[in-house]
């Protein structure tokens, strides 16, 4: 049971890879650095990273149009 | 949406905050024509393979001006006071972790070649989707086949496999298959994490209107009117939603039209031998349990190879659906609509639903013939045709999967 515990510990502060058998889960936690990321725009398919905003304060919205 | 735009364009003019979209949606063009509508003016990211791994949308979290959430799920009225005018301490421990990174393909790829674990061809395969362009499809799909073979668990990329082959699909390297094959595997990745809603989304969004939480596209034509009365030209689409992807959900099925009769119910008319139509069927999901609803997707593609287009002059696209005892069909004769000139080249796609009886196991043959009229090349022949359909549906005993709620 430790194990099980230090392990998910580990992979939560990202000092150890997650095991890669399942869907893992996005699960921002209030106090903790939200991981950077790159994607394209929708628009022209120009490379984001939620980095380049640093200094500034981020609204991060997931949604769909539906 | 809509509420937090409001909510925060003040904001944003004064420079206060940003706002930074994502979507999950399987299609860049149609969140760019719902941004338009609805007037959204910051950046949104396209992530169709769910990188982020995201359960549900919407997800709404606050980021502090050194990266660390303040606030997940934060309500728009006490926004400005509880995140906005606080100023906080960089006062998170370690390093920040990647979700995801432009890397050099070519890098990705020979790390992908040097080893034999999955991970790597995974990422090399979510670089091809994010930032290879269209040209480099097949490569994605490639990459992620591989990255399956290599870990049969790998359910993200079983789905991210399904996303890949429906863009083929839709573009001009489309196989014979590819729907079906996104469909296939869109329902082994949640078979195996049933509470993965934006996988659950995907598939519902093509599937029969019992299954769907809400319409999807439905608001696309009152979106194209209202930007067109404002004078805009609104984003041009690369797929016409349809079908499916606007039917609303029913409760019950629904049989329409239930007096409609056979166009050629002795099959005099000839058949299309040489394929100048070339038809797929899809079928959605791929099984399901005996009594369950389904929807049939059938795409018409006049051949590139014979030189095909259809001759919009007379009749349109027809398909009429045979149900064996104890099925249903929502719809038995369907018609496709024109296309602007008098000739034209473009897909066509018509779908419609069915119903198995409760006895129903193992693969059911339904039978349906499509009517069209096809010209043979650029002023060629003009011809009348019928194509025989076969379409194949396996319904077989599944597991009960509760679903615990309809967000996202």
């Amino acid at each position: 049971m430790r194990t099980v515990v230090l392990v998910l510990a580990l992979c939560l502060a990202g000092i150890v890879s997650p095991p890669e058998v399942s869907a893992g889960r996005y699960n921002p936690r209030v106090g903790q650095r939200h991981a950077d990321f790159t994607l394209p725009t929708i628009s022209d398919g120009k490379p984001v990273s939620l980095s380049q905003f640093r200094g500034k304060k981020v609204l991060l919205i997931q949604f769909a149009s539906w | 949406m809509p509420v937090w735009h409001e909510a925060t364009r003040d904001f944003v003019k004064q420079g206060r905050l940003v706002v930074l979209g994502v979507t999950q949606e399987q299609h860049a063009d149609r969140c760019r024509l719902f941004a338009q509508w609805k007037r959204f003016d910051w950046p949104i990211l396209h992530d169709p393979i769910n990188v982020f791994q995201s359960r549900a949308v919407p997800i709404v979290v606050a980021i502090d001006e050194h990266g660390i959430v303040r606030s997940v799920r934060p309500r728009p009225d006490s926004f400005e006071r509880d995140f906005l005018k606080r100023t906080f301490k960089d006062d998170s421990p370690g390093g920040v972790k990647l979700i995801v990174d432009k890397k050099d393909l070519r890098l990705l790829a020979d790390t992908a070649r040097s080893t034999d674990a999955a991970r790597p061809w995974r990422d090399y395969a979510d670089a091809l989707v994010l930032w290879g362009g269209h040209s480099r499809v097949d490569d994605a799909i490639a990459a992620y086949t591989q990255a399956v073979k290599k870990n049969v668990k790998d359910s993200d990329s079983l789905f991210r496999l399904g996303v890949v082959f429906r863009m083929r699909y839709e573009s001009t390297s489309r196989r014979a298959g590819d729907f079906q094959r996104a469909v296939n595997l869109w329902g082994q990745a949640l078979a195996r994490d049933p509470n993965q809603y934006i996988w659950r989304r995907r598939i519902q969004q093509y599937g029969p209107r019992l299954d769907k939480p809400y319409p999807f596209y439905d608001w696309v034509k009152r979106a194209v009117a209202e930007i067109n009365s404002r004078g805009d030209t609104p984003v041009a689409l690369a797929v016409q939603p349809g079908g499916a992807e606007i039917a609303r959900p029913a409760r019950q099925f629904i049989v329409e039209r239930p007096k409609q009769t056979s166009p050629d119910p002795r099959g005099r008319i000839n058949r299309d031998k040489v394929r100048l139509i070339e038809t797929e069927v899809a079928v959605v999901p791929a099984t399901g349990s005996a009594g369950r609803d389904f929807r049939i997707h059938v795409t018409f593609i006049p051949s590139r190879k014979l030189k095909a287009h259809w001759n919009n002059e007379s009749q349109p696209l027809r398909l009429w659906v045979n149900a064996p005892k104890g099925w249903r069909v929502s719809r038995r004769l369907l018609v496709a609509r024109q296309g602007p000139a008098a000739q034209s080249k473009e897909t066509r796609r018509l779908d419609f639903e069915v119903k198995a009886p409760s006895t129903a196991t193992g693969i059911t043959k339904l039978k349906a013939y499509a009517l069209y009229y096809v010209c043979e090349e650029a002023d060629g022949t003009c011809l009348f045709l019928r194509q025989d359909i076969t379409l194949e549906i396996r319904a077989a005993e599944v597991a009960t999967v509760k679903h615990p709620s309809r967000k996202g």
